[in-house]
Parts: structure tokens; sequence; C-alpha cells
């Protein structure tokens, strides 16, 4: 039954959502305008020229694009490990009965609630000791610590999602339990896994306490906190260049939020919130 | 030996070896370092050295004595009930309004919750542009439209700093509380509303007497979920406002990074991080059981 | 031809006993069927069978192996299950040949054999669809022709009809009696559903809490049950149940039940103090007889009309045949079929019959 639109509603609605999206716009709009348009007493909400060169200065004369490399590399092999790993966890969690298992599950619950602010003096220890201070492996160890708990509370849901039957009957049909699992559970789990994967991706991607911590060399510094670094002194901060910077930061969200919104979204519904 | 065990037996084992490497990763990064930071928190450790000695609860002492520790815990719980608040009420209300037949509601839903996603360094950055003093265009709407004479100093100043990150953290985190909220209108029948009409119920008691109670369970774990969240919240607060001014904003969280990394003193920020734990450890037992006698 | 053998077989979930000893022969082709309320353990006997779940104890025999320590894949067994289980993201092609995949068969032969089961359950105009784009029907097909594909020993089915509706069961029902009568296995089927078990199985096994109650032919079934439990599950509209109690009437039997004396043409000798009389509405005759009762309810349903009586406290119900004219409240005469009248001793529940019957 396909109901009619609510004209008051959307009334209502419309105005709010424009003033919650009104800081990106702005965002958008400031890494347009002219420098000369930007530092005067009186803005304009629209610019009145429009240029790229704060976007070409970002690209050209800042580390940016290692920055991005090094998010870019951090952020996938964050989510690869994670992945891996959680899939497994996730699998003996909803389908194995043994000793401990509930305990094991309430565990991965309350790692959930820790401040990681707890964990970043002994994380730097540890990683200092073994030789691996200031290097993007020490950014996916650290990483895996906060988004390994999340991925397997995610995939659960989606797991405990998938009836039992099918496994069972592929059981039957000549599969062994793992041969159930491949040929069974993770083509029927391959949404909950892509939401997974893209939720990790953002966390790792959106990351900066871990990064402020344990990197400090523009070789292995993530955009978090290579942008916040670079532009900002004590004399001047450089507003249009942070700008740029922001919204070329934010691009691959964006890509991600355009095409995957559904799956992202699908997450919390699922897992997210429901004990 | 696997031969002459039960079929059961090796299920069980299986099921095992697939959560060993999750076992192992978190023993390694999450369990060892937190009972690394409560054995840290009963030495003096110097950062860049890291050298360190026993001190007993010297920490302790001196965190609960000196003042440092109330302030800051006074400091978190202020930002912690505020940002919730709006985080809340704005999240309940945008999802009622986002469950009705809006026009575009796809776009409307993209743009609302497009800000839990983006990193907090690029909301901070956004936001500070527009709350900047001279140029920024909070100041310039406000005075354009008469409601303040002169420009507002939203992050140099008390009170205005902590409304400022309570602002800013509501904007950020209120999409997780519409994304719970919205999935959980989605699922309550519309056979309960259409018997409430039946009997008589208006809008509003339809509100209060369906809706309210459907979504009780869920706004229980969404209220537990951002409380602890937003009270271990450290990216925001420490790139809006540093805890300033004259740590006007310095919340528990802060005070730990200040301590490992500004004053290296690994060992008392160790001490205030398990104090912060201790504190969130009874809140949340507090809530459970509260919760759990509310809904018997 | 394979045999089916439980022995002993118990199960229990922790202090819980869901199944405290099982023991049943399935003889080679027979069509078995396990019935029972919710919470029998029909559907948990047909699982350890399968290899689903363990059994606590007892050893589960398939032709001469003892199948407990075999994983499903090495029971040589095919199921069907009630939701079918169908793979969601193959097409019905691919759900049927993935039993041969599994067993590694060459893609010739699987076609072949895909073929064949296609031709015989009229399936080859769906062999590209997903299971989402099926009826429940359809589906149900694919799921047999998924079991039949492997041309197992025993086949499994749990429940398979019950999420079809009325007609489409029917149908199905037959078809599937056909089938065991071409393909001559040994087939364990799980119902609640006595119609599906009275019309399709050689022998029902009557469950109950997780014990056996009778093993026997349906007729047997029917019209001898084993115990109280039996007599009062199957049949529709049920059997009525009463206390009475059994005297010497000068040599001959005499049931004492209600209001009721009835003098039944057996000896008396021997006979078990307090009993339970049984005796199904066919079997009252409404119309003439030496005792009176007022009518209490009329369900006409078309072919006949279920009555329910109030002997002066001893409730019956009858079927009259055709359509009358009876008024509730009425008073009637009726009689019963002395032979029919179902005998338990009172003290176990089992059935007794008198000497001579």
């Amino acid at each position: 039954m396909k109901k009619r639109p609510a004209w008051l509603a959307s009334l209502i609605t419309w105005p709010i959502v424009l003033l919650i999206a009104f800081p990106l716009l702005w965002m958008l709009i400031t890494s347009v305008k002219p420098a000369a348009e930007l530092f005067s007493t009186s803005p304009t909400l629209l610019p009145k020229a429009i240029t790229f060169e704060h976007y070409a200065r970002v690209l050209q004369d800042t580390p940016f694009l290692q920055y991005f490399a090094n998010s870019m590399i951090l952020a996938t092999s964050t989510t690869v490990v994670v992945i891996s790993i959680s899939v497994l966890g996730a699998y003996s969690l909803v389908r194995f009965a043994y000793p401990g298992r509930e305990t094991l599950a309430s565990l991965v619950l309350f790692t959930y609630l820790l401040p990681s602010v707890v964990l970043i003096s002994p994380l730097y220890l540890m990683l200092v000791s073994i030789g691996l201070a200031n290097t993007l492996a020490s950014l996916v160890i650290a990483y895996t610590s906060f988004a390994l708990p999340y991925a397997l509370w995610l995939l659960r849901s989606f797991m405990a999602g998938i009836p039992q039957d099918l496994e069972s009957a592929a059981m039957v049909d000549g599969a062994s339990r793992m041969g159930a699992f491949i040929d069974v559970v993770l083509p029927q789990a391959l949404p909950g896994i892509i939401s997974t994967a893209l939720f990790t991706f953002i966390l790792a991607w959106n990351e900066y306490l871990y990064a402020l911590v344990l990197v400090n060399s523009d070789e292995a510094r993530p955009l978090t906190t290579g942008v916040m670094t670079m532009l900002i002194s004590a004399f001047n901060i450089e507003w249009s260049l942070l700008m740029a910077a922001s919204v070329l930061m934010s691009v691959p969200l964006i890509i991600i939020f355009a095409g995957f919104q559904r799956h992202l979204t699908s997450g919390f519904g699922a897992g997210g919130v429901k004990g | 030996m696997l031969d002459a065990m039960s079929r059961e037996r090796r299920d069980a084992l299986l099921g095992l070896l697939l959560i060993a490497p999750t076992v192992l990763v978190l023993g390694a990064v999450i369990v060892y370092p937190l009972l690394s930071a409560i054995a840290l928190s009963f030495q003096s450790v110097y950062t860049p050295t890291l050298e360190g000695h026993w001190v007993g609860l010297a920490n302790y002492r001196e965190l609960l004595g000196s003042g440092g520790f109330w302030a800051a815990l006074l400091t978190t719980a202020i930002w912690t009930a505020g940002t919730l608040t709006l985080q809340i009420v704005i999240g309940v209300a945008m999802a009622l309004l986002l469950h009705q037949n809006i026009l575009f509601r796809s776009l409307a839903r993209s743009l609302v919750l497009f800000p839990y996603f983006l990193s907090t360094v690029v909301a901070v950055l956004v936001w500070r542009w527009l709350f900047n003093d001279l140029y920024g265009i909070v100041n310039h709407g406000l005075m354009a439209a008469g409601i303040i004479d002169a420009p507002v100093n939203w992050l140099g100043a008390m009170p205005n700093a902590m409304f400022s990150i309570m602002v800013v953290g509501a904007w950020k985190f209120f999409p997780f509380v519409v994304i719970a909220v919205l999935a959980r209108l989605q699922t309550i029948p519309e056979s309960l509303y259409e018997a409430a009409r039946i009997d008589g119920a208006g809008p509003i008691s339809r509100f209060f007497d369906v809706t309210l109670p459907q979504l009780r369970e869920v706004l229980t774990i969404v209220i537990l979920l951002r409380t602890v969240w937003d009270f271990k919240e450290f990216d925001l607060i420490y790139l809006m406002t540093g805890g300033g001014p004259v740590n006007g904003t310095r919340t528990l969280p802060l005070i730990v990074y200040q301590q490992a990394f500004g004053l290296n003193q690994m060992g008392m920020a160790a001490a205030y991080a398990v104090s912060m734990m201790l504190v969130m450890l009874v809140f949340m037992l507090a809530y459970l059981q509260r919760a759990r006698k509310a809904a018997a | 031809m394979v045999q089916v053998v439980f022995e002993k077989v118990s199960k229990a979930y922790g202090d819980t006993v869901a199944i405290p000893g099982l023991d049943l022969v399935i003889e080679s082709g027979e069509f078995v069927s396990l019935l029972g309320p919710s919470g029998c353990g029909k559907s948990t006997t047909l699982r350890m069978l399968a290899g689903l779940e363990q059994p606590t104890s007892g050893s589960i025999r398939i032709g001469d192996r003892d199948v407990v320590d075999l994983a499903p894949a090495a029971r040589d067994i095919a199921m069907v299950f009630q939701s079918y289980a169908l793979y969601p993201h193959m097409t019905v092609a691919e759900n049927i040949c993935y039993p041969l995949k599994k067993r590694g068969l060459a893609k010739a032969d699987r076609a072949i054999k895909l073929a064949e089961v296609a031709a015989l359950l009229q399936l080859e105009p769906l062999l590209a669809r997903k299971p989402g784009q099926l009826s429940g029907g359809q589906q149900q097909r694919v799921a047999l022709g998924r079991a039949l594909v492997r041309e197992p020993s025993v086949f499994l089915l749990d429940e398979p009809l019950s999420n079809l509706d009325a007609s489409l069961r029917a149908h199905m029902r037959a078809e599937l009696i056909g089938l065991h009568r071409r393909l001559g296995k040994t087939m364990v089927y799980v119902t609640h559903d006595q119609l599906e078990a009275m019309t399709m199985s050689s022998r029902i096994a009557v469950m109950r809490a997780g014990e056996l109650q009778q093993f026997a032919p349906p007729d047997e079934i029917y019209n001898r049950p084993a115990n109280v439990f039996v007599a009062g599950f199957i049949g529709t509209p049920a059997m009525a149940l009463a206390d009475g109690s059994l005297a010497d009437g000068g040599g001959h039997l005499v049931v004492h039940v209600g209001p009721l004396a009835v003098a039944l043409p057996y000896a008396a000798a021997a006979r078990p103090d307090a009993v339970t009389v049984g005796i199904r509405p066919e079997d009252v005759l409404v119309g003439e007889g030496p005792w009176q009762a007022q009518v209490r309810l009329v369900e006409p349903t078309g072919y006949e009309t279920i009555v329910a009586l109030d002997a002066g406290g001893l409730a019956l119900t009858a079927r009259v045949p055709g359509s009358n004219a009876l008024r509730v409240g009425e008073t009637v005469a009726f009689d019963l079929r002395r032979e029919r009248i179902h005998l338990f001793d009172k003290s176990d529940g089992r059935r007794w019959e008198p000497a001579g019957r």
C-alpha cells in the first residue's frame, strides 16, 4: 500500500536536514572560494568566483598524497586482517558449542566499550619494544584492537540470521563442516561481510588517537594526523587548504556512502545495537 | 587420537580452532595491554626514556587528592550529559520524521547520516572554521540576524567552549541514534497503530502508548552505548579545544593523554585511565541493573 | 535393501532427558511415519538418524553399519527439510547437482542424473531459476529432487508438506506415495498430521514425550490402539474416553461407564478393576437403542453430521450420516457397537482385551 507523500512532515524535516548538512556544504563552498573572499569580514554564502587553486596546492605542495597512500594501505590492510579473523570467529561463536563460548562472547562485548585511551600507553610501550614504532604495521595492529570486536559483533548477528537448515542440508548432501561453511554460509553472509568490511575500512580511515601516539614521521603518517600537523602551525591556520584537504580526505567515504549506504546501515539494525 | 574422539568432541575442537586467531589477537592487543595498564598505574614511568620504578598507590593518592581527577570527572559528566541529551532528543525526533513518507526520503536519510561516518578530524576542522571568531559564518550569520552584536568567542571562553563541543558532539553522533531507532520503528507492525486508532487514540496518544513502549528496549541500549562512547571520547574534544580554555573542557580522556605525552608521566596517565574505567564500570553495572528492574 | 535399527537410543540435553530409550526396527523398503504431538521427540529421532544430532547413548544401524560416529555425508541418506533448505544463491539445477558435486561426479554424469530427476518431477522449466523465484510447491519438488538424485539407501523427510496449502498437500501426498512405490526405498517420515501418517505409511510409530507408544500398521493403530494416548490421539473426531469399571454379569462381562451398563459377550474372568472406556464416534448409533442422551452440539459437514451427546453425564460424540433435523437440547435414543468398545487398564493405560475377542 503506497502511502501518499507526507507534506507536513517534509516541510518540517527538510529545513532541519539542510541545517544538518550545512557544515558540509560550507566546507565544499569554502574549498573553492578564492582566499580573498575567504578572509573578508563580510563573507558571502555562495562564492563569487570558483577556484581550484587550494586543491592544487594541497596535492602539489604538501605531503598530502603520501598521507593518502598511507591511509589507503592502512585501512585496506586493517580491513583484510580484521575480516579474515572475524569471519572465522563469528562462525565459531554462532554455530559451535564448546565450554567458554558465552564468556568469550561477553568479553567481546566488553571490549566494545573499552576506552582506547587506557590502552595507548601500554600499546605504545609494547610496539616500541618489538621495534615497530613509527610504522604502518604498528597502526594496523593497534587498529585491529578496536575494529575486531566491532566486526565480530556485526558478523555474529549476520550469521545468526542464516537458517541452520541450509548447513544441515549441505552436510547431508556430502559437505564437511567447513565445506558447508564455504559453499553455503559465506555466500549467504556476503552482504553482511561487505557491510562489515566497509564499516571497518571507515573506522580505520578515520582513526586519530592511535595515529597521534604511535607515529610521528611523514613516511608512515596517515591522513588524520597528517592533515592536522601540516596545516596548523602557531602562526597561521590555512583554512582554505584545510577545507580542500578535508574534502579530499572524505572522498573514499563519499564514494562508499553513495554506493553502499544500505550496506552500512544494515549493520546497525542487525547487530550494532541489539545485544 | 582424533578417531577415538566422538563427533561432538571433534566438532567442538573445530569451533575452538576457528576462534583461536580472535582470542590470540585480542589477547595480545587488548587483554595484555589492559593488564599492563593496571600494572603501569602502580609505577612512575618517564615517557621519553621509558624508565620506571614502583610507587605503589602514590599515583592514585595524588590523583584523588590533587583535585585534577575530580574536576575532570565533573567536566566529563557535564559534557556527556549535555551531548547525550541532544543526541537522543534530536536522534529520536529525526527518526520519527524520517519514518514518514518524506519527499526525497533517501536523500534526506543520506544527508542526516553522513556526519557519523565522517572523520572526526574533518568534522572538527569544519566546525572550527564555522566557529571562527573573525571569519566564521556562525558569528556572521547571528550578527546579520541581529541575535548578537559582536563576534562571540565560541571556543576560547567558558561556558561557550563546553556548549560548542556539546553541539558538535551532537551533530557528529546523533545519526547513530537515528539509525537504531529508525530500524526499530520500521518493525513496529502497522496493526498496532490501526488497533489504537480504532480504540480512539489520537496521534499524540498513539506515540506515547504504542511507539514509545516499543522503543524502550532499543533506547535503553542506545543510551548505554552512547553514554559510554561519549564519556570516553577523545578525538573530538582534543581537536576542538585541546581541553581549554584553562582546562574548562578537559575531560578524563584528555588528562590521560596529557599525562602520558605532555607531562611524560606514563604511570600517572595509567592511574587516571584505570580510575576512569572504574567509574565507567560502576555506571554500566548500575545502569544495567536499573534497566533489568524496569524491564521486569 | 536396507534396514534401520535404533537400539536403546537415548538423548539428553544436560539434565533434561528428551528420549529415555528408543528401540525401533524399520524393515527394508518400509515407509515409516514418526507421528506425535510437538515435543514428542520425532524430529530429534530423525535428526539423530541423519547425524545432525548425536545420541547420548545407544546405537543406530543403517544396513549393517553402526552410523553413530559417521558424519551425515557418510551415511548414504538423503533428507528433505520442512523449510526445504534450498541453497538461495544457487539455481535449481545447481541445487540438485550439489550432492553430486560433493561426491566428485564428473560434469557429464551430473548432467545425466539431473535430467533424469528433472523429468521425474517435471522440473525442466525451472532449472535456471533461483529458489526465491519458485512457489512453495515447486520448492518442495526441488528439495525432493535434490534428495532423489543421491539415490540413497534411506530417505528422511521432516514434515515436508506442512508448509503447503491443503490442496497442494493432498496432491503431494499422492506423489510421495507413488514415488515410494516406484523406488521401493526405505523412507522415514516425520509428521504431526495423522492423515498423512495414515495414508502414506506401511507402519506408524506413535511417539509421546520421547517414548514410543505403538509401532504398527495404520489399521492396527486405528482399530487396536495400544494405550489411551494412542487411542485419543488417532482419529478425528477424537474417541470419547471415560472412566469405568468392569463387573461380572452372570458369567459375561459388563462395562459400567457413566450411567450406562453395557453387556459384552465375553468371559468375565481375569479382569482389571478400573478401566478407561473408549468409544469412537462411528460406533455410536443414533436413532434407536436402549439408552437416551441429550444433544449438546450439532456440526453438519455436508457429508455427515457430528453430534455431541450427553448421556447422563457421559460425553459422547457420534457421526450421523447425511444431514438431518437433530436439534440442540433434543433427547435421542442411541446404541453402541459392543464389539468395538475399547478397554484400557486404568493402572497403566494399556489396552486390555477380554478373552475371546
